[in-house]
């Protein structure tokens, strides 16, 4: 049965077993691979998204849930790779194996939107993706002066 | 269950045809390669390479190869900064991508780039003093004269390892550009010059750019290759500064390629089982029962990787299952019945019994490694006058969990294999590759990918055997081998659990007089082994350092930090323990005890230990429930030649409900004769605090019959933003020698530092890891 998905402005249909979860159809069917498998059970976040705007864990998401919303992943945040976010994260080079990164800047992406001044705390309580490198502290710094540009931009 | 023995040979069709007519030509698979945006893997280059690292094109892009894997730790833009600095090119055009683990077995480095130029450690002209510095065919221990020699990526040695054959590459490259110069302009070479890739002659005011000599430069050979010289730190313009990292602008968009990102036409996808107890096999499967089941192409049973393939590991037999895609692959495995064959002596182990084997081991006599002095008697008169203390510390299994699970992609043809891979040991791989299938070594050819992370080179497990014996049965169809979480915590390595006792004799002003150290471990446990000697910094008249070893089955590897973290943890914490029952400050009593030594580096270990007490406000009022902590971390300060020396003090609270923060880190770290990209080394000191932190406060796995226990991140816990320090400060300050390099064993200090807080803010030691397994909390 297809399946009709708006990813990033664009409309697909795909032909999928609707309890796929929704990472594999974004990776496999849509060859989107910047968002990242890493522990299949929504703990980690490295397949973090946006479905109508929320942060969503994709490894545990059926596909199914997903049609008829908006969907977004990291190749949406911009064109051009200068997104405010992608900017901070660039400025303080902020990842190092980089591969929790997509779903770290979505997740954090998530948070500014709700909340254009984020404290640490609210750091602390909005962004729980794990990165094993631990690049939090340059993340951390990231995620302010992210803050700062989409102000200047706005 | 409806099971079927096994037969290796069986190749068992699942629904439909199983498509084995697609092939790739062997230049196909380059091309498409080429044409993959943001992979970073190597290429033909268009015009031909001045040398084997530099290819300068045209438009005065300067493609330099890097033989080292970037898995977060920045040796993409460091390696490629150290044939910079030598080549005087414009380091905006410079283009990193991966050498070519295939010339590397068909070609032999230069004679004249062989040896180590210089003195050693402590000549700032020369080349340093390599780990791997021996001569060693393999490159299993030591480095070999292929190519691109060393292409593995551990032991934190990129940098220190690389650096004398990176600047000889960059600087014969310059050189010739400039004999081609002056070649062309009828001028003598020596009023030629070479900068930001720029080539002038003032007298005549003519320049040129290095795309446009180097052509010419290409087919001008060195006349007098061994008289070329290092540029001494002193002269340095590039390495030294901060620079970004090359490969970030990819890691934010989404667009750098890792091998789990790897698609290839025709390319199906294999999921596999193995038995969860190492060294188990399968004893039987029913293929039959996925069968029918969507995008099903095949079911493989595979052996246990030959041992002499995987450095030694015994890791398991297993099952695979070929799809469409990895999620039907997956979806079917998790179907089919399968049945382990588990050897009986490997499943009675858990981790009590395992602890308690340690334990015994440790009475028992052991291989003694340091003996100096009379240990025994001066301990003997010390108990009677109550002067001894004792503790006992372990720290458990732990593995790697890198975020990438493992996986590799391989083709198999008839006379060629391709293998797209994040792999920390290329040329071990290439090996596995040609034992495998039978394709000799020179036919072999990695696509190397950023890996997902590392943190230890033997982590890489087996991976990519499992994949080649898969690819090997299914020769012209692309097979995509992916584990999922649960099997990655399989196929990895482990630091091996371990314990330590402890036992030291105190004068009457608490100053150590004898001091007995047994260590236990498995035997081949990355500790013991490696000497990584307990106490051989701090001064005591009398010492003993003895390891007593114990067999179990679980694989043990590299993992960062190696056996020194947790026996760092064992020293640091009993110099705490001594400290506190002497009375006395922690910091001044360690940087006491690095004064009586007579260690080479002792006035850095003491200019490290002063700056950062002075970094932290040592001694000034911290509110109830806040300490500090102060350790030192070194590597090498006992051989006299390279060294790495940082300390550490680590500001810790504890609430009275048990809640642990690490909530400031203040790092005085030495730079040597010079640091490549100081930008990095403040990012791996940051990345090292959290990850020692993890190891003392969170992780740990436990055996359970002879499995491991907890396989994902719902039970194998992990810090998260909250608990990293809102304040870390590092300063660097300068030393004259060359350092061993810091990707693997800074912030140790984090593990001593956080049980010595917890203890003197809540009254209770806690001597086992990690510290979340007890009860913190006080008042």
């Amino acid at each position: 049965m297809a399946l009709v998905l708006n990813v990033n402005g664009v409309r697909h249909e795909v032909d999928v077993d609707p309890q796929t979860p929704l990472l594999w159809v974004i990776r496999d069917s849509l060859g989107l691979t910047g968002t990242k498998f890493s522990c299949g059970i929504a703990q980690c976040g490295a397949c973090t998204l946006h479905v109508d705007g929320q942060p969503v864990r994709s490894c545990s998401f059926p596909v199914s849930l997903a049609v008829g919303k908006t969907i977004k992943t990291i190749e949406g945040v911009s064109s051009d790779g200068n997104h405010p976010i992608q900017r901070a994260w660039k400025e303080l080079d902020a990842p190092q194996c980089g591969y929790c990164q997509s779903g770290m800047i979505m997740s954090a992406l998530a948070l500014l939107q709700r909340n254009p001044n984020p404290t640490d705390a609210d750091i602390d309580a909005g962004v729980t993706n794990a990165c094993r490198c631990s690049s939090y502290h340059r993340v951390r710094k990231a995620i302010h002066l992210a803050a700062d540009l989409m102000k200047a931009d706005a | 269950m409806s099971g079927q023995p096994v037969n290796r040979r069986d190749v068992i069709a699942g629904a439909g045809a199983f498509v084995l007519g697609f092939y790739l030509p062997p230049r196909a698979s380059q091309a498409q390669t080429a044409a993959a945006h943001g992979a970073a893997w190597y290429t033909e280059p268009a015009v031909p390479e001045i040398n084997a690292w530099i290819v300068v094109e045209p438009d005065d892009s300067v493609v330099i190869r890097i033989a080292q894997t970037e898995l977060g730790q920045g040796v993409w833009t460091s390696n490629a900064m150290m044939v910079a600095e030598e080549l005087q090119c414009d380091w905006s055009k410079v283009k990193p991508i991966y050498a070519s683990a295939n010339r590397d077995a068909r070609e032999k480095a230069p004679a004249w780039t062989l040896d180590v130029p210089g003195k050693g450690a402590t000549d700032p002209n020369g080349g340093g003093e390599p780990t791997f510095g021996n001569r060693d065919r393999t490159g299993g221990f030591g480095i070999p004269d292929s190519l691109y020699r060393r292409m593995r990526t551990n032991a934190a040695s990129s940098v220190k390892d690389g650096r004398y054959y990176l600047q000889l590459a960059g600087a014969e490259a310059r050189e010739r550009l400039m004999l081609a110069a002056a070649k062309e302009w009828g001028v003598p070479v020596d009023e030629v010059t070479a900068k930001d890739s720029v080539l002038s002659h003032s007298k005549s005011g003519r320049s040129t750019t290095y795309g446009k000599i180097a052509h010419l430069a290409a087919r001008t050979p060195h006349p007098n290759p061994e008289a070329i010289a290092l540029k001494p730190p002193e002269m340095w313009t590039l390495m030294g500064t901060e620079q970004k990292n090359l490969d970030i602008p990819m890691k934010v968009t989404g667009e750098t390629k890792y091998a789990i990102d790897v698609r290839l036409p025709g390319m199906k996808w294999a999921a596999v089982k193995t038995c969860p107890v190492y060294g188990g096999d399968v004893k039987s499967f029913d293929a039959a029962a996925v069968r029918g089941k969507p995008g099903v192409r095949s079911v493989h049973p595979f052996p246990i990787p030959d041992s002499k393939l995987t450095r030694g590991r015994v890791f398991s037999g297993g099952v695979a299952v070929v799809a469409d895609t990895w999620y039907q692959a997956k979806t079917a495995l998790e179907a089919m019945p399968i049945e382990w064959t588990v050897p009986p002596e490997r499943a009675v182990f858990n981790t009590a019994n395992m602890r308690a084997a340690l334990l015994a081991a440790l009475d028992a006599p052991g291989r003694v490694r340091v003996n100096t002095g009379d240990v025994d008697g001066v301990l003997e008169r010390a108990a009677r006058a109550d002067r001894v203390v004792e503790a006992t510390y372990s720290t458990p299994y732990l593995p790697r969990a890198r975020m990438e699970p493992g996986n590799a992609t391989v083709l198999v043809t008839d006379d060629r294999v391709d293998i797209w891979i994040g792999d920390q040991s290329p040329q071990e791989t290439r090996f596995s590759a040609a034992q495998i299938t039978g394709i000799p070594e020179e036919n072999v050819y990695l696509h190397l990918c950023h890996l997902g992370g590392g943190y230890g080179r033997n982590g890489n497990g087996p991976q990519a055997e499992q994949a080649l014996m898969i690819a090997n049965a299914n020769r012209g169809t692309p097979i995509h081998l992916l584990w999922t979480r649960e099997e990655d915590f399989i196929g990895t390595t482990y630091r091996a659990m371990g314990m330590a006792r402890l036992k030291a004799a105190l004068d009457a002003d608490g100053w150590p007089l004898a001091l007995e150290v047994r260590t236990s471990m498995q035997q081949d446990g990355f500790g013991p082994d490696a000497s990584f000697d307990v106490a051989s910094r701090y001064y005591v008249p009398n010492y003993r350092f003895s390891n007593h070893t114990t067999n179990f089955h679980v694989p043990v590897g590299t993992r960062r930090g190696v056996g020194q973290a947790a026996h760092e943890f064992y020293r640091e914490s009993f110099i705490d323990e001594l400290a506190h029952a002497a009375g006395k400050d922690p910091y001044r009593y360690r940087r006491e005890l690095i004064s009586r030594t007579a260690l080479p580096f002792k006035a850095d270990m003491i200019k490290a230990l002063d700056m950062a007490a002075e970094m932290s406000g040592w001694g000034s009022p911290l509110p109830r429930g806040t300490v500090r902590a102060i350790a030192l971390e070194e590597r090498g300060v006992e051989t006299g030649n390279s060294a790495t020396i940082s300390a550490m003090v680590h500001t810790v609270s504890v609430s009275r409900d048990g809640r642990v923060k690490l909530e400031r880190v203040d790092v005085a770290h030495e730079s040597g004769f010079g640091l490549v990209n100081p930008l990095s080394v403040k990012k791996q000191i940051e990345g090292q605090i959290t990850w020692f932190y993890n190891d003392a406060m969170h992780q740990a796995c436990n055996i359970e019959n002879g499995a491991i226990a907890e396989n994902n991140f719902n039970t194998f816990s992990m810090a998260r933003i909250d608990e990293d320090p809102l304040t870390i400060n590092i300063q660097f300050f300068p030393t004259a020698h060359w350092l061993v390099g810091m990707g693997h064993d800074r912030g140790t200090s984090v593990q001593a530092a956080l049980a010595n807080a917890v203890f003197e803010i809540t009254g209770k030691r806690f001597r086992d890891l990690p510290l979340r397994q007890h009860d913190l909390t006080w008042g």
